[in-house]
C-alpha cells in the first residue's frame, strides 16, 4: 500500500531529496560559490522530471487514499511548472551572480516552492491542497526577500508575507467550514456530498473563502495588492519566478478545485470566477496604462493575464479548463521571453527598468528589439502571433457556455491593454533619441528571448499540439 | 489550391528581397515583382470562372477545435480586391524602386510591403473569419513597420503611433465582433454566415456584434471620428501611402462592411450609424482636404472623404447604393494611386510638398502634370473620366434617400471639386517660381510609368465603362449583394436627371470656392479647430494621468490599505454570500451565561479596546494583552478545560515575559500615522471584520456539523487505547503524537531562529542603532531587588517541584510535559530577571542547544522504539509496574516522549531568552555578577 502510494509522489519525493542534497551540499562545500553549479543542476533535474512526467505515467492514479492525484490534469500543470521554473532559474543566474546577490539558497527555495507547486496541482484533498500552496508561499516569501539588505526587498518579502499569510487565514477558514459541513476534506466526498444535496450556507461559506484564498494567490483582483510591490521590490529573477511557475500552479489548483471538489456547485463558483476575472482584467489593463517602471509593467499586465485564464475557468466547462490551461501555457513561454529581455536591460552595468530606456532600441539591437516587439503583440493579444489564439480560446470558451457578456469584457479590456504593450514597441522603433541600453546580453537570456519569440511566431502553425494534450487534461477534471 | 498559393506567394515573396538586395536594386525589385506577378497571373487564371458567377474555394484545415480553418474563397468581391491589391501593389513596387532614395535599405521596405500584400490578400480571400482577423491585425503590424519606415522623421512616429493605438486598439474590437458573429451563426465560416441573415439580425447580440464590427471597420477606413489618423501616417515614404492610404489598406474596412453587407445591411441600426458616419466624414474629410498645404495632406483627407463616400453608400442598405459603392472603390483606387504617386514625384523633384512653396511646374514637369490632372480631374468628376460615372450614381442614390443627404452629399462633392482643383491650379499652373528647394523636372520612365498606367485606366473606364470593368461590377455587385442585381447601367450620360444638376452645381460652386479661396483660407485659419495630434495626445495624456492617479490610490504601497480593502471584500464576499444561500436558525440550545461569565466577557472586551486605544504605548498595552491572556485561561477553567486553562496561563507568562524584554530594545512608543479619517475608516473596516468573524461563529456553533463531534471518541479510547485518563495529555502524546513531534521541532528551529536573529543585531548597523536605542533613558537604581532575589531562589526548588508534580501526573490528570516545561522555565527565567542574566549563567552548566536537540531526540527514539515491538512509529505501549513500597503505578512510553516534549521546551524559551540578554548586554547594559550583597554560594573574600 505505501510503497504503491509512494510510487505515485515519486517524482515529488525525488525533487524533495535532490534539494535537501543541494542544500547540504551548499552548505558543507563553497557555499555561494557552489550556486552556478547548483542552479544548472537544478535546473537539469526539473527538465529531467518534467521529460519523466511527460512520457512516463499515464492514467489516473491516487495515493494516500485520494489525497494525491496523479492525473492527466496534474502532469500537464506540473511539465508546465518545472520546465518555466528551470527557465527563470538559469535566466537570472547572470544576473545575479554579477551583482553579488546570487545565494546558493536560491535554487533550492526554487525546488521547495516547486515541490509544494507540484503538490497543489495534484492535490485531491484539502489538507493536501493547504501543504503544497504553504510549502509553495514560505519558499516564495523568502524568495521575495532574498536582498535581505534591500529595503526594497525586503519590504516586498514583508507585504507578501502579511498578505500571504491573511489569506491563508481566509483558506483555511474555508476549509474548515467545507470539512464541517462537507464531513471530509477529501474532494471525492465533498463532490458526494453537494451531489447528495443542496449547497450549505457553510459549504457556501466554505468554497467562498477556499476560492478568496487561491485569488490571492493567482493575484485576481481584489486580491493583487501585493503583485505590483513585490514585482517592483524583488530582484528581477525572483520577480520573474513569481510571474511564471506559481501562477500555473496557483491556476491549475482552483481548476482543480472547482472542478474536483465543487463541480455540482458550478452556478456559485463561476460568479465568482467572472466577477474576478472581470475586475483583474480591467484593473490589470488600465492601470498598467500609467506604469513606467517596467517590472511594475509587467506585474499589472500579469494581472489582467489572470483575468483571461480565469475567464476560461469561469466558463465552467472542460473546454474552458482547456483554454485556461493552454492561455497559461501560452502565458508562462511569453513571460519567460520577456523577463529574458528584462534581467539584460541594462545601462552601463547597472540594471534599469523605466521604459523609456527602450527608446530608439530598433536602431541599435534590431534582432532584439524585433523579438520584443512580437512578444510584446502576443501579449497584447494581436494576431498572428500565439498570444491571440490564447485569447481565442478563452473568449470562445466563454462564448459557448452562454456567457458572452464576459468575452465582451474580455475583448474590451484587451483593446485598452493593447496600448501599453504597444507603447513599449512604439518607444523601441519611434522614440526619441537618448541613452540606450547596454548591448550586452548573456547567452542563455538571449537564446531564451530568442526561442520565445519564435515559439510566438512558428507556434501558429499547431501551438505545437499542446492543444490536444490540454483537452486530455481538461477531460481528465471535467467528468 | 490556387488560392492557397496566391494568399502564400507575398509571404514567400518577402523572405526574397532581404537576400536579392546584395545584388543590386534592380534585381532585387524585379524578385519581389515577379512574385506578385506570378500571384497576379494566377488570380487572373482563376478571373474567367469567377466573372461567370463561379466561387472558388480552398480549403485547409488548421486548428479545428477553435473553429480555425486556413479556407479561402474567391468570388466577384474577393477577386476585386485581390486584383487591385496585386495589381497596384506590382505598380508601387514598379515606382518604389526608383522612388526610393540610395540610402533607404530597399530590401527592408520591400520585404514589409510583401508582408503587407500577402496580409491584405490573405483578408480578401479568407473564407472564415477568424483567418480574417489574423490577416487584418497582420495588415496593421506591417503597415506600422511600413508607415515608421523613415525612422528620422519625427512625423512618422507620430503618425506611427497614432495608427497603431487606433487600428490596433480597432482590430482588437473587431475580433469581439467577429467572436459574437460566430458565436451567434455557430460557425466561423463566411460562407454560412453568409447565409445566416435571418438568425443573426434576430439575435440579441446582433447590435454589440454591429457595433464591434463598426469599429473595427471605420478605424482601418479612417471614418470620423477616427479620421485623423490616415492624415498623420503620410509621413510615410509616398509608395507607402499610394499603396496603403489609397488602394488597399483604408479599403481593408470598406471590404468588410461590403463582404457582411448581406447579413448586416438592411437594419435601421446598420442606416443610422453607417450611412451618417459616411455622410459625415465625406463632408468633413473635403472640407479640410481644401486647407491643406500639404500635397499629401490634402490627398489624404480626400481619401477620407472618398471612403465616406463609399461607406456612406454602403450604409444605405439598397442594392443599387451597393453597386454603386463596388465601382467607386474601382475608381476610386486607380486615380487616387495615381494622385499619390504624381504627389510624390513633386516630392521628389522639387524636394516639397507644399503647395504654398509650389505652383508653376507645368513648365517643368509636363509629364507629371499631365497624369496629375487626369487624375484629379476624375477625382473631381469630370465627364470622360471614371469619376465623374460614379460620382454620378452616388449623387442619384443620395438624392433618392432624404433631401438633406441629397445636399449634403452635393456638399461633398462641391468641396472636392474645390480641392482637386486647388491641388492641379496651385501645383502645376501659375507662374512659374525660382525658389524651389530642388530642381524639379520630370523623372525617368521608371517613376511615371505607374501612375500613367493607372491615368490612361482612368480615362478608358470614363470612356468604356461597361466594356472594361462591366462584367466586373457585376460578378462584385452579386458577391456583395448576394441575390438578384438591380438594374444599373454604367455609362456616361444618363439623361437629364436630379444628379446631373447637382453635379453641375458642385462644379460650379467648386470653382466659386476655389476662387475665394485666400479669404475662406483666412477665415478657416481664424476658425478654432480641433486638432487632431493634439486632442489624441491630449486624451492620451489624460488617459495616462488618470491611470497613474488610480493605481497611486489604489497601490499606494501602504499595506495599511491593503489590509483594509482585502477585509472589506472578505466582508462583503461573505455578506453576498449570506443573502444568496438559503439558511435556517441554528439548532443548538445556548449555554445559560452567569454573572461571572459576564464580567469575562466585559473584561475581555474592555481590554482589547484598551489594546486599540493605548497602543502606542508599547508597555501599557503589553500589560492589557495579558490581560486579555488572563480572561482567556479563566475562560477554559470556565469551559472545563483546565488543560488548556494551565497551557494558556504558562505560556502567556512566558510569553509577556519574553516580550518585555524584548521592549528594552524597541522604542517606547510607535509613531503617530494615522489621521482622524483613516482611523474611522480602519475602525469601520475592522468591526465590520470582526462582527462578520463573530456572526459565522456564533452559526457555526449554533448548527449541526456534517458528522458527530469527535470529543466522545477520544473519552471513549483514551483509557483504553492509551492509557491515560487525561484526554488531552493522550491526544498530544500518543493520538496526535507526530503532530506533537513536529511541534517540538518547530519550537526547537523557532528558539534557533531568534537565535541566529539577534546574532546578527550583535554586529553592523543595526547594532550601532541598539546601542543608540539605551542611551539616554533613565535606569531603575536598584537592578536586584533584595526581595526579589531571595523570594525567587527559594521559589525555585518548589517551582521545579511543580513542574516534576505537573510532568508526573500529566498522563491522567491535567499537566504533561509541555505545561512541565513551560512551569520550569518560569522558575528559570525568574532567576534570570531576578539575580541577573551573568549569575544566572554562571550556574547554568547545560547547553540550550543540547537541550533543545536532546528533547527531540529522546522523543524521535520513543517513537523509533514502536519499530521494535513492529508498531507504527510513535504508537505507545504503558504497563503497570509495583516497586514495594510504592503502589501499583503505571508506565507509559508516552512518559517518555512527554519528556521529550519538556525538554523542547525548557530549551526553547531559555534559549530566546539567552538570545535577548546578549542583546541587552551588547546595548550597553552592565554586568552585574554579584546581585547580591552576600552570595551565600561563596565566601565573603570571593566575592568582593
Amino acid at each position: 500500500m505505501i510503497s504503491a502510494d509512494i510510487s505515485i509522489v515519486l517524482p515529488e519525493i525525488a525533487l524533495a531529496i535532490f534539494a535537501f542534497g543541494a542544500l547540504m551540499f551548499g552548505v558543507y562545500t563553497g557555499k555561494d560559490r557552489t550556486a552556478p553549479l547548483l542552479i544548472w543542476l537544478t535546473a537539469g533535474f526539473m527538465v529531467a522530471l518534467a521529460f519523466w512526467l511527460g512520457v512516463g505515467a499515464t492514467g489516473n492514479r491516487e495515493a494516500f487514499g485520494g489525497m494525491f492525484v496523479n492525473d492527466a490534469f496534474a502532469r500537464f500543470a506540473k511539465v508546465m511548472i518545472l520546465l518555466s521554473a528551470a527557465a527563470v532559474l538559469v535566466m537570472g543566474q547572470d544576473y545575479m551572480q554579477r551583482r553579488d546577490m546570487l545565494r546558493f539558497e536560491f535554487p533550492v527555495l526554487v525546488s521547495l516552492s516547486v515541490i509544494g507547486m507540484m503538490i497543489m496541482v495534484s492535490a485531491g484533498d484539502l489538507m493536501a491542497l493547504y501543504m503544497g500552496l504553504e510549502l509553495q508561499s514560505l519558499a516564495l516569501y523568502v524568495l521575495a526577500s532574498i536582498r535581505r539588505d534591500h529595503a526594497k526587498s525586503t519590504e516586498a518579502g514583508l507585504k507578501y508575507f502579511m498578505l500571504g499569510a491573511l489569506s491563508s487565514g481566509l483558506l483555511l477558514y474555508g476549509a474548515s467550514l467545507t470539512y464541517g459541513f462537507a464531513g471530509t476534506t477529501v474532494f471525492s466526498g465533498i463532490i458526494t456530498t453537494l451531489q447528495a444535496g443542496d449547497m450549505s450556507l457553510g459549504l457556501l461559506f466554505g468554497l467562498v473563502f477556499l476560492l478568496t484564498g487561491l485569488a490571492f494567490k493567482v493575484s485576481a483582483v481584489p486580491f493583487h495588492m501585493w503583485t505590483p510591490d513585490v514585482y517592483e521590490g524583488a530582484p528581477t529573477p525572483v520577480t520573474a519566478v513569481f510571474a511564471t511557475a506559481p501562477k500555473i500552479a496557483a491556476m491549475a489548483l482552483l481548476a482543480r478545485l472547482a472542478h474536483d471538489a465543487f463541480g455540482p456547485a458550478v452556478g456559485d463558483w463561476t460568479q465568482i470566477l467572472a466577477v474576478l476575472a472581470v475586475l483583474s482584467m480591467f484593473l490589470g489593463s488600465i492601470a498598467a496604462i500609467g506604469q513606467r517602471d517596467i517590472k511594475r509593467l509587467m506585474a499589472y499586465s500579469s494581472i489582467a493575464h489572470m483575468g483571461y485564464a480565469l475567464v476560461g475557468l469561469a466558463a465552467g466547462t472542460a473546454g474552458g479548463v482547456q483554454a485556461m490551461l493552454v492561455y497559461m501555457a501560452i502565458y508562462v513561454t511569453m513571460n519567460v521571453g520577456a523577463f529574458a529581455f528584462i534581467l539584460a536591460m541594462e545601462r552601463d552595468g547597472r540594471p534599469v527598468t523605466d521604459i523609456r530606456s527602450l527608446n530608439m532600441y530598433s536602431r541599435h539591437e534590431p534582432l532584439k528589439a524585433l523579438a520584443l516587439l512580437v512578444l510584446m503583440f502576443s501579449l497584447a493579444g494581436v494576431p498572428p502571433t500565439v498570444g491571440f489564439f490564447g485569447k481565442l480560446y478563452v473568449l470562445r470558451a466563454a462564448v459557448e457556455a452562454d456567457m458572452t457578456w464576459l468575452a465582451i469584457a474580455g475583448v474590451i479590456a484587451s483593446v485598452i491593454g493593447a496600448y501599453y504593450y504597444l507603447r513599449i514597441v512604439y518607444f523601441m522603433y519611434f522614440g526619441e533619441e537618448g541613452e540606450t541600453l547596454d548591448r550586452r546580453m548573456p547567452p542563455v537570456q538571449w537564446g531564451l528571448l530568442m526561442a520565445s519569440a519564435a515559439v510566438m511566431i512558428v507556434g501558429v502553425v499547431n501551438l505545437f499540439g499542446i492543444d490536444p494534450l490540454a483537452a486530455v487534461a481538461a477531460q481528465t477534471l471535467v467528468r | 489550391m490556387s488560392l492557397v498559393l496566391i494568399a502564400a506567394l507575398p509571404f514567400i515573396g518577402a523572405l526574397f528581397p532581404g537576400l536579392m538586395i546584395r545584388a543590386g536594386r534592380n534585381a532585387c525589385a524585379m524578385m519581389t515583382g515577379s512574385f506578385t506577378l506570378l500571384a497576379l497571373i494566377l488570380l487572373l487564371i482563376e478571373a474567367p470562372a469567377v466573372l461567370q458567377g463561379e466561387v472558388i474555394r480552398n480549403q485547409i484545415s488548421w486548428i479545428p477545435s477553435l473553429g480555425l480553418h486556413a479556407n479561402f474563397f474567391l468570388d466577384g468581391l474577393g477577386l476585386l480586391f485581390a486584383g487591385m491589391i496585386l495589381g497596384i501593389g506590382l505598380l508601387v513596387i514598379l515606382y518604389a524602386r526608383f522612388y526610393l532614395y540610395k540610402t533607404d535599405p530597399m530590401g527592408q521596405f520591400y520585404t514589409y510591403l510583401m508582408l503587407f500584400q500577402g496580409a491584405m490578400v490573405g483578408i480578401v480571400l479568407s473564407d472564415n473569419i477568424l483567418l480574417l482577423l489574423i490577416f487584418w491585425e497582420l495588415t496593421s503590424l506591417s503597415s506600422f513597420l511600413l508607415i515608421g519606415y523613415w525612422k528620422h522623421l519625427p512625423e512618422g512616429r507620430q503618425g506611427a503611433r497614432m495608427a497603431l493605438a487606433v487600428t490596433g486598439g480597432g482590430g482588437l474590437a473587431l475580433i469581439g465582433g467577429m467572436l459574437l458573429l460566430g458565436g451567434i451563426v455557430g460557425s466561423y465560416d463566411m460562407t454560412v454566415i453568409l447565409q445566416s441573415r435571418d438568425v443573426i439580425q434576430a439575435s440579441p447580440w446582433y447590435l454589440p456584434a454591429l457595433l464591434l464590427i463598426l469599429l473595427g471597420c471605420f478605424t482601418k477606413s479612417a471614418q470620423f471620428p477616427f479620421h485623423f489618423w490616415l492624415p498623420h501616417a503620410m509621413a510615410a515614404p509616398t509608395p507607402v501611402s499610394a499603396y496603403l492610404h489609397s488602394a488597399t489598406m483604408v479599403k481593408a474596412g470598406l471590404f468588410l462592411m461590403a463582404r457582411l453587407w448581406p447579413v448586416l445591411a438592411g437594419t435601421d441600426a446598420w442606416f443610422y450609424i453607417v450611412g451618417i458616419t459616411g455622410l459625415i466624414t465625406m463632408v468633413l474629410g473635403a472640407v479640410i482636404a481644401l486647407f491643406k498645404d500639404d500635397l499629401k495632406a490634402l490627398l489624404a483627407f480626400s481619401t477620407v472623404s472618398h471612403l465616406g463616400l463609399i461607406t456612406m453608400l454602403l450604409g444605405f442598405g439598397t442594392a443599387e447604393a451597393a453597386v454603386v459603392a463596388v465601382f467607386h472603390i474601382i475608381n476610386h483606387a486607380t486615380f487616387k494611386a495615381a494622385l499619390f504617386m504624381t504627389a510624390g514625384i513633386v516630392d521628389h523633384e522639387a524636394h516639397t510638398r507644399d503647395i504654398k512653396r509650389l505652383g508653376g511646374l507645368r513648365h517643368l514637369m509636363p509629364i507629371t502634370f499631365t497624369i496629375a490632372t487626369i487624375a484629379a480631374l476624375s477625382m473631381a468628376g469630370i465627364p470622360l473620366l471614371n469619376g465623374f460615372l460614379s460620382k454620378e450614381m452616388m449623387l442619384e442614390e443620395a438624392a433618392h434617400t432624404d433631401i438633406w443627404v441629397g445636399i449634403f452629399a452635393t456638399l461633398g462633392a462641391l468641396f472636392s471639386v474645390a480641392y482637386s482643383f486647388r491641388f492641379i491650379a496651385h501645383t502645376f499652373l501659375g507662374p512659374k517660381r525660382d525658389d524651389y528647394p530642388g530642381h524639379p523636372h520630370d523623372p525617368g520612365f521608371g517613376l511615371w510609368a505607374a501612375p500613367a498606367f493607372l491615368a490612361v485606366l482612368v480615362v478608358i473606364i470614363g470612356i468604356l465603362p461597361q466594356t472594361v470593368v462591366g462584367a466586373l461590377v457585376a460578378a462584385t455587385s452579386g458577391a456583395v449583394i448576394q441575390a438578384e442585381l438591380p438594374y444599373y447601367s454604367l455609362q456616361l450620360w444618363h439623361g437629364v436627371t436630379p444628379a446631373l444638376f447637382m453635379s453641375i452645381i458642385a462644379v460650379v460652386g467648386g470653382v466659386l470656392v476655389l476662387m475665394s479661396f485666400r479669404r475662406m483660407e483666412g477665415v478657416w485659419n481664424a476658425l478654432p479647430r480641433p486638432e487632431a495630434k493634439t486632442i489624441f495626445d491630449w486624451i492620451v495624456e489624460g488617459i495616462a494621468g488618470a491611470s497613474r492617479r488610480l493605481t497611486d490610490a489604489l497601490h499606494d504601497g501602504a499595506i495599511s490599505r491593503y489590509l483594509m480593502i482585502f477585509a472589506a471584500t472578505a466582508v462583503i464576499t461573505g455578506v453576498v454570500s449570506f443573502m444568496g444561500g438559503t439558511h435556517a436558525a441554528g439548532t443548538h440550545q445556548l449555554l445559560p451565561a452567569g454573572p461571572m461569565a459576564i464580567i469575562g466577557l466585559l473584561l475581555l472586551t474592555v481590554a482589547s479596546l484598551g489594546v486599540v486605544l493605548f497602543h502606542r504605548n508599547r508597555l501599557l498595552s503589553l500589560v492589557i494583552i495579558s490581560v486579555n491572556g488572563l480572561v482567556i485561561s479563566l475562560g477554559f477553567v470556565y469551559l472545563s478545560a483546565p488543560d488548556l486553562a494551565l497551557t494558556q496561563l504558562t505560556v502567556e507568562v512566558v510569553t509577556i515575559i519574553l516580550l518585555l524584554l524584548a521592549l528594552n530594545f524597541l522604542p517606547k512608543e510607535t509613531p503617530r500615522e494615522s489621521t482622524m479619517g483613516r482611523k474611522w475608516r480602519d475602525g469601520i473596516v475592522s468591526v465590520a471584520a470582526g462582527i462578520a468573524v463573530g456572526g459565522l461563529a456564533y452559526a457555526l456553533m449554533a448548527r449541526d456539523l456534517a458528522f458527530q463531534s469527535i470529543s466522545q471518541f477520544h473519552l471513549d479510547q483514551s483509557y483504553p487505547g492509551g492509557g491515560g485518563t487525561n484526554v488531552v495529555n493522550v491526544i498530544l502524546v500518543d493520538f496526535r503524537g507526530y503532530d506533537t513531534f513536529g511541534e517540538i521541532i518547530v519550537l526547537g528551529i523557532a528558539a534557533l531562529a531568534i537565535y541566529a536573529l539577534t546574532q546578527t543585531l550583535l554586529h553592523g548597523r543595526a547594532s550601532r542603532r541598539l546601542m543608540e536605542i539605551g542611551k539616554g533613558i533613565k535606569r531603575d537604581g536598584d537592578r536586584h531587588p533584595l526581595m526579589l532575589v531571595v523570594a525567587t531562589r527559594v521559589m525555585m526548588p518548589i517551582a521545579v517541584m511543580v513542574g516534576v508534580y505537573i510532568f508526573l501526573r500529566g498522563h491522567n490528570e491535567p499537566g504533561g510535559g509541555f505545561v512541565a516545561g513551560l512551569v520550569v522555565s518560569i522558575a528559570l527565567l525568574m532567576q534570570y530577571m531576578a539575580s541577573g542574566f551573568a549569575w544566572a549563567q554562571a550556574r547554568q552548566r547545560a547547553d540550550y542547544h543540547a537541550i533543545i536537540a536532546s528533547g527531540v531526540l529522546i522523543a524521535a527514539a520513543t517513537g523509533v522504539g514502536a519499530w521494535f515491538a513492529d508498531r507504527p512509529f510513535l504508537t505507545s505501549a504503558f504497563g503497570y509496574f509495583q516497586i514495594p513500597p510504592m503502589d501499583k503505578f503505571e508506565l507509559a512510553t508516552a512518559m517518555a516522549f512527554d519528556l521529550g516534549v519538556f525538554l523542547a521546551v525548557v530549551g526553547s524559551v531559555m534559549l530566546a531568552l539567552a538570545s535577548l540578554s546578549r542583546l541587552a548586554r551588547r546595548a550597553g547594559e552592565t554586568v552585574n555578577d554579584t546581585p547580591m550583597d552576600i552570595d551565600p554560594s561563596k565566601t565573603t573574600e570571593e566575592a568582593r
